[in-house]
């Protein structure tokens, strides 16, 4: 009989046993769900964020003793004066504002003398929320000191530009939707993370769990290559991966499609194309996950045993997508064949904006299916040995 | 028919086989018949094809079961040890599974796995999933699924370990059934009364050598024992082991 039709048998039972267990179902809608729900709000925390800086409250102890500062921290848009607490090292400590502006009261007088003008800048630095808040009230102030120095120079007949020996010229050389992508690599790890874990739960229980109620043995004595029994297997695992990659992608780009990107100076465009082309590379990734899983699990007596090995399994995709947000993996398509990382540096590329051409993804899924076979080889191989076969 | 000659197997330093060899021909019901640990399970593990022995050959129906296991296993239904059932399918799902595996389907399939599970008295639980199945249910329907393909040779490995007297008597009827249809039927029990109930020929086994192969008649008269039972002990060595 055909080896296909054989692998369709397999394939067809694991698939409608895993659609029974309630776990593997779990497996693919949880991680699904629940990443990108934290994605979302983490990205929408960060606009938010972005907003309060923008439009800040800013309480000033002392306003009287500068009316002029004050009308021109007024003037400033977004900038709202408020009145100052009692104790502005306690509200902030307190957390009841994220920072205080105290002018001295004899800022107007050492103003008149030409001597540093005191201000107190009361904030928490371990608060990272009002970090670019601190900055831009910084920002305002130094502003604001320059330009009366700058009248100062004027007064006194010096040309300003005398001051400044040296002048910062910023040049940015990512495009807004390099810079978007560098926040969207999350979304890779997210994907891989659903390759890793979708698939997991149908991998071990088809092969360790195979073992532990002692069905291996009665599967084995039909006249059926252990590669057929392997690849049914790898199949049916896959196919859970894959529809966890799906769901969690459909449902991460609904939701980023919600973030209030304008906030943090940001066009979210990702395109149709883009999602295809990142399911063209993370689809792949997903077998060869799978076949990862299904290789260890075989090692393993029990589920539980299989359970263990996962915890170090995990970090085999983990870790290159970590190391990405460290290091960006953009603009290096020589790592497409490697498996992992591949999918990560050419994901990151999509996400620029800059598509990598389709050789790169044939190499990069060819690579990923290829060491998936070259796994499900060893797996028949270990489906011959006696200690597997029947050490419970 | 089976054949297996100076059968030896050895697990680091223990020689669980150590020298079995005998004939089960076709249309006889053959017990294998010995105390636990005497090395039954291994024999029947190496006649599968699952475990390779260290020495001796196995022919079924005149096939070399090492030179090609996959030709054995087409017309050999094996009932193993661990009886292994998936919980969240159902019996029939478990009898088709295995008959499609065998490359039977459609209505052949569906009429052998239906006649079966009525030879079996399966037919009450037929769609309900095997979790929290009884244990002479989870019997009943490992056999099935074994038998699904309608093998010529049939290897039960202590069939009717543990099940209650109804589930016995329909493993027994089944048994009765395939040597009339002729099919050569070799299984294994540390039970006398079982052995003696259904068997033409027992071959006994102790610590991994056969000591005596036979009809009940000739191993009483070969021991001198009117018990079977007795016979089955002076065999088994058992006494030997006890008095000294």
């Amino acid at each position: 009989m055909n080896a296909l039709r054989q692998t369709w048998i397999v394939f067809e039972k694991e698939l409608r046993d895993g659609r029974r267990d309630r776990r593997s179902i779990m497996s693919v809608l949880l991680v699904a769900a629940l990443m990108p729900t934290l994605f979302g709000a983490m990205f929408t925390v960060m606009a938010n964020r972005a907003k309060d800086a923008d439009q800040i409250k800013l309480p000033v102890v002392g306003a009287e003793n500068a009316p002029a500062f004050v009308d021109w921290l007024q003037q400033q848009s977004g900038v709202t004066v408020a009145p100052a607490p009692a104790d502005p090292e306690e509200a902030v400590r307190s957390r009841k504002e994220d920072v205080v502006l105290i002018i001295d009261k004899d800022f107007s007088k050492d103003l008149a003398r030409a001597v540093p003008a005191p201000v107190k800048l009361v904030s928490d630095s371990t608060r990272d929320s009002a970090r670019r808040k601190v900055e831009r009230v910084r920002t305002l102030v130094t502003a604001y000191s320059s330009q009366l120095a700058a009248l100062r120079l004027i007064a006194r007949g010096v040309a300003p530009a005398l001051a400044q020996s040296v002048k910062i010229e910023d040049v940015e050389v990512s495009s807004a939707q390099e810079r978007l992508a560098e926040r969207l690599n999350i979304l890779t790890l997210l994907l891989v993370i659903a390759a890793a874990t979708g698939g997991m739960q149908v991998a071990i229980d088809t092969t360790a769990g195979e073992r532990e109620r002692g069905s291996l043995e009665p599967l084995l004595l039909n006249p059926v290559p252990r590669i057929v029994l392997a690849a049914g297997k790898w199949l049916a695992a896959a196919v859970f991966a894959c529809s966890s990659v799906l769901f969690s992608l459909l449902l991460t780009v609904n939701v980023l499609r919600r973030v209030p990107w304008q906030d943090l100076g940001i066009r979210f465009r990702v395109s149709d194309a883009d999602l295809m082309s990142l399911l063209a590379l993370v689809l792949p990734l997903a077998f060869l996950l799978s076949a990862v899983v299904i290789f260890a699990s075989t090692f393993a007596r029990s589920f539980k045993e299989a359970q263990g090995y996962m915890g170090m399994l995990i970090l085999l995709p983990l870790v290159p997508g970590v190391v990405s947000t460290l290091y960006p993996m953009a603009n290096r398509p020589w790592l497409a064949p490697v498996p992992v990382f591949g999918q990560y540096a050419l994901a990151a590329d999509v996400l620029g904006g800059k598509a990598p051409g389709v050789a790169l993804y044939i190499l990069a899924g060819a690579s990923a299916l290829g060491c998936g076979i070259v796994l499900m080889a060893l797996t028949s191989r270990l489906l011959s040995r006696e200690a597997i076969i029947f050490g419970r | 028919m089976i054949e297996i000659r100076g059968l030896r197997k050895k697990f680091g330093s223990v020689e669980a086989v150590r020298d079995v060899s005998f004939t089960a021909n076709d249309g006889t019901v053959v017990g294998l018949l010995g105390p636990n640990g005497a090395g039954k399970t291994t024999t029947l593990r190496m006649l599968s094809g699952l475990m390779i022995p260290d020495a001796g050959t196995i022919r079924v129906d005149n096939v070399d079961v090492l030179a090609d296991p996959v030709g054995v296993q087409k017309h050999m239904g094996f009932l193993p040890d661990s009886r292994g059932l998936y919980p969240r399918l159902t019996p029939i799902e478990h009898i088709e599974y295995f008959g499609q595996l065998h490359g039977i389907d459609g209505g052949t399939l569906r009429a052998r796995a239906t006649n079966l599970m009525a030879q079996l008295d399966l037919n009450g639980v037929a769609n309900r999933r095997v979790a929290g199945f009884s244990h002479g249910e989870r019997t009943k329907v490992a056999l099935a699924r074994a038998l699904i393909h309608q093998p010529r040779n049939v290897i039960l490995d202590e069939p009717t370990n543990g099940l209650d007297v109804m589930s016995t008597r329909s493993v027994r009827e089944m048994i009765r059934r395939l040597r009339q249809e002729g099919c050569c039927v070799l299984f294994s029990s540390h039970i006398m009364q079982e052995v003696s109930a259904l068997c033409d020929r027992i071959v006994v086994i102790a610590q991994g050598v056969v000591t005596a192969d036979g009809t009940p008649a000739e191993l009483r008269k070969l021991t001198g024992q009117d018990n079977l039972e007795d016979a089955f002990v002076a065999l088994s060595g058992l006494e030997v082991e006890v008095t000294s």
